[in-house]
């Protein structure tokens, strides 16, 4: 968290840079299905953040011998492009990008059925197009839904949101301003039920405003999956499906 | 998250966490012996070796002049990194770090930087030309479970018994590096709905999902960091926060004096 | 309903025992597995609408050869998964350095699953008049969960077109499909395999395939 040298005033008349309220979400936007080689794929537009996630798999693993004999394994790549910042960012991994990877990679993890496809992977690829604070969070968004296009079995989807501190304030879902200059940012992701499976923190909060602005984020995380699943729904909904089964015995499906 | 465990050996921990106590019998919220030696690498700045029941961690400061950050051209610049060698465990392998390694570094660093346990400011020297750069480095010696905890005592008592080495760079006379503040890093980890501190590398094994907490000397929070790939509830973390508080608080009052 | 869009966590029933394929169970209610097209008859059964093909035991695959060893030719099905074709299960006796001139790679047979086994080791099978080598006609690809819909229920499609096509048509489990017939009659059973592939989710497909053909018929003469 940085320094507020720029002098900036956060809020005016209760609402904050952006005319949002403490409480408010930025605008988002969510296109399921956008990229033809992919198995599954989503583009997301959350406050200025344009992020795209593909799935490929699940797929032969190469190298040989990383493969799981008994589940797929999941890798997810963040990157990104290096005009999406104000300063050119060099091509390539940092290590800022490898943690991203890493705890996006183990927000969604636990809702994806693994066991179902032995010796896979299921690679996620998400590319910052565009950066507005909260990128690990759009991607993750992005991710969830383009699992569930490329038909990834999961127990539910994830949604993830971050909440901030900015002038004493707790404030859902910071803006560029509010993430440099505020004193907490807390990036989370859940499934509708509240499970949490992202939890990060830096900055400065004491025990209570610690709880407070987690059940602030897990509003925010149930807003962004009512958007997520309109979504995917949407995309089918104007056909009435006619779709015929040609199997006589469904398998029952494992008692979890 | 660490090698595979035996299905045996999972079992009986397993077992023992139903029956309430730990392999070692230790009670589900307590902390293995802990001892920190200061100044143990004559050419380093500043160094400190931690032990925590058998994990070995080895951090060594080391301070030189250096250009700043162009967006921020008074203050002193923190940089630091861990390195998982091979002799800590058959599971390390040679090379660059990975994510586990990267992980581990951003998590010290951001209990150092998030406190404010460092001046920044008074470690500039010329503004926007010369500041202080303090490199934290962390040495895994041997992983026996809890490597974060570890090396955020590590980097924290190390930076206690840093001297600044100005005369070395005519700068002026070696001092100690001033510190605001103490922060400690508490783990702990979450299997079969049971909440366990300090994690040893079989514990760590079977754990669903491992959170890290951050508190400063007043008991704010200054960082979190959950990893694994299981799920928490809130009131998990909510009774994870008040212990690891109180666990932190523990630790500071008997190994760091102000 | 008994047919609607449902996503992955979404609650179907709170009677387990009409959990089918797709679903799940969890504290005694039935939820989605997947981003599809739940189905509620006795069993709640939810079709994806996208996916990978995974060998079934007793699938009937079009492969396509990709590797020769020393007793196994391995064989893409289009599947994460490749199948392996021992050669003792194929029709005769083969030597293994014959191997490559039975079998080359590249070369298209039409197999059935015979096993398939916890780690995904999937066997197939050429031991069977109904099977072997695709020698003429063409090969397609649609994705595999069309292939319900192409095939229709009691096969009430794949008749049809065969009728009016006047084409051998032999649809793979795997998303595969053969085409055999005159060239003309090839080209139109193509587009309509992809007419229906685009338009599987709609209703009115059956009679909309039926007048197509009608028209494209008509314009031929």
């Amino acid at each position: 968290m940085g320094e507020n040298d720029a002098n900036i005033t956060f809020f005016k008349d209760g609402l904050r840079l952006d005319d949002r309220r403490a409480d408010e979400l930025r605008p988002l936007k969510i296109e399921v299905g956008v990229l033809a080689r992919a198995d599954g794929s989503c583009y997301i537009e959350m406050g200025g953040n344009k992020v795209i996630a593909a799935v490929y798999g699940p797929r032969e693993v190469h190298p040989r011998h990383l493969q799981e004999v008994t589940r797929a394994i999941v890798r997810y790549r963040y990157n990104m492009a290096s005009f999406s910042v104000e300063e050119r960012k060099r091509p390539g991994p940092d290590r800022r990008s490898y943690e991203l990877s890493k705890v996006s990679r183990e927000a969604l993890e636990p809702v994806i059925l693994t066991s179902y496809f032995p010796r896979s992977v299921i690679d996620v690829f998400v590319e910052v197009l565009q950066a507005d604070a909260g990128t690990r969070t759009a991607g993750i968004n992005a991710a969830s839904v383009a699992l569930a296009d490329a038909g990834i079995p999961m127990k539910n989807m994830i949604s993830s949101c971050a909440a901030g501190k900015v002038d004493g304030q707790l404030v859902l879902d910071p803006m560029k301003e509010e993430d440099n200059y505020g004193e907490a940012d807390m990036p989370i992701a859940m499934t509708p039920d509240g499970q949490i499976t992202l939890l990060q923190m830096d900055g400065h909060m004491t025990p209570e405003e610690l709880k407070t602005a987690l059940a602030m984020a897990m509003g925010g995380c149930r807003q962004v999956y009512e958007v997520q699943r309109k979504a995917l729904i949407d995309k089918y909904n104007q056909m009435e499906p006619e779709i015929i089964t040609d199997q006589e015995q469904p398998q029952e499906a494992e008692v979890l | 998250m660490s090698s595979v465990l035996s299905e045996i050996r999972k079992d009986y921990l397993y077992n023992m966490i139903l029956k309430g106590t730990r392999a070692d019998g230790r009670y589900f919220d307590q902390y293995r012996e802990i001892s920190i030696e200061r100044g143990v690498i004559a050419k380093a700045e500043g160094s400190a070796r931690v032990k925590l029941g058998s994990s070995q961690v080895l951090v060594g400061i080391k301070m030189q002049p250096g250009e700043p950050f162009p967006d921020s051209p008074n203050r002193g610049v923190i940089i630091t990194n861990a390195e998982l060698v091979p002799l800590a465990s058959p599971t390390f392998e040679p090379g660059p770090p990975n994510e586990t390694g990267i992980e581990l570094a951003r998590v010290v660093d951001r209990g150092v930087r998030e406190s404010k346990a460092v001046d920044l400011e008074a470690l500039c020297i010329t503004p926007g030309k010369q500041v202080w750069i303090i490199f934290i480095d962390v040495h895994i010696l041997d992983d026996c479970g809890n490597l974060i905890d570890a090396s955020s005592l590590g980097a924290i008592a190390a930076l206690l018994s840093t001297k600044v080495p100005a005369s070395k760079f005519g700068l002026g006379e070696d001092h100690p590096l001033p510190i605001r503040d103490l922060p400690i890093a508490t783990t702990a980890i979450e299997f079969g709905d049971v909440v366990m501190f300090d994690p040893d590398s079989d514990e760590e094994s079977i754990a669903n999902s491992r959170l890290t907490v951050i508190t400063t000397a007043d008991g704010s929070i200054c960082g979190l960091q959950k990893s694994g790939t299981g799920v928490l509830n809130p009131e998990k973390i909510h009774h994870i926060v008040d212990i690891a508080g109180e666990n932190a608080k523990e630790i500071r009052e008997k190994f760091l004096e102000v | 309903m008994d047919r609607k869009v449902v996503i992955p966590g979404d609650l179907l029933s709170e009677e387990a025992k009409r959990s089918g394929e797709g679903t799940f169970v969890k504290d005694g209610k039935v939820y989605s597995l997947l981003y599809g097209l739940a189905n509620f008859k006795d069993k709640i059964n939810v079709i994806p609408l996208a996916g990978k093909y995974v060998p079934s035991s007793g699938d009937s695959v079009i492969g396509i050869v990709k590797d020769v060893t020393f007793s196994n030719w391995i064989i893409d099905v289009n599947s994460p998964y490749d199948g392996l074709l021992h050669v003792s299960e194929y029709p005769r006796r083969v030597e293994s350095d014959e191997m490559s001139k039975i079998l080359r790679i590249g070369a298209s047979i039409m197999t059935r699953v015979k096993d398939v086994d916890s780690t995904m080791k999937v066997e197939l099978t050429l031991n069977d008049r109904k099977l072997g080598v695709l020698k003429t006609g063409r090969v397609i690809e649609i994705s595999h969960t069309r292939v319900p819909r192409l095939i229709g229920k009691g096969g009430s499609m794949i008749s049809m077109l065969k009728r009016e096509l006047n084409c051998n048509i032999f649809v793979g489990q795997n998303g595969r499909i053969w085409i055999n017939g005159s060239a003309d009659d090839m080209d139109l059973a193509l587009k309509t395999i992809l007419l229906i592939e685009k338009e599987a989710h709609t209703s009115g497909l059956t009679d909309r395939v039926i007048d197509y053909l009608k028209q494209e018929k008509r314009a031929r003469s």
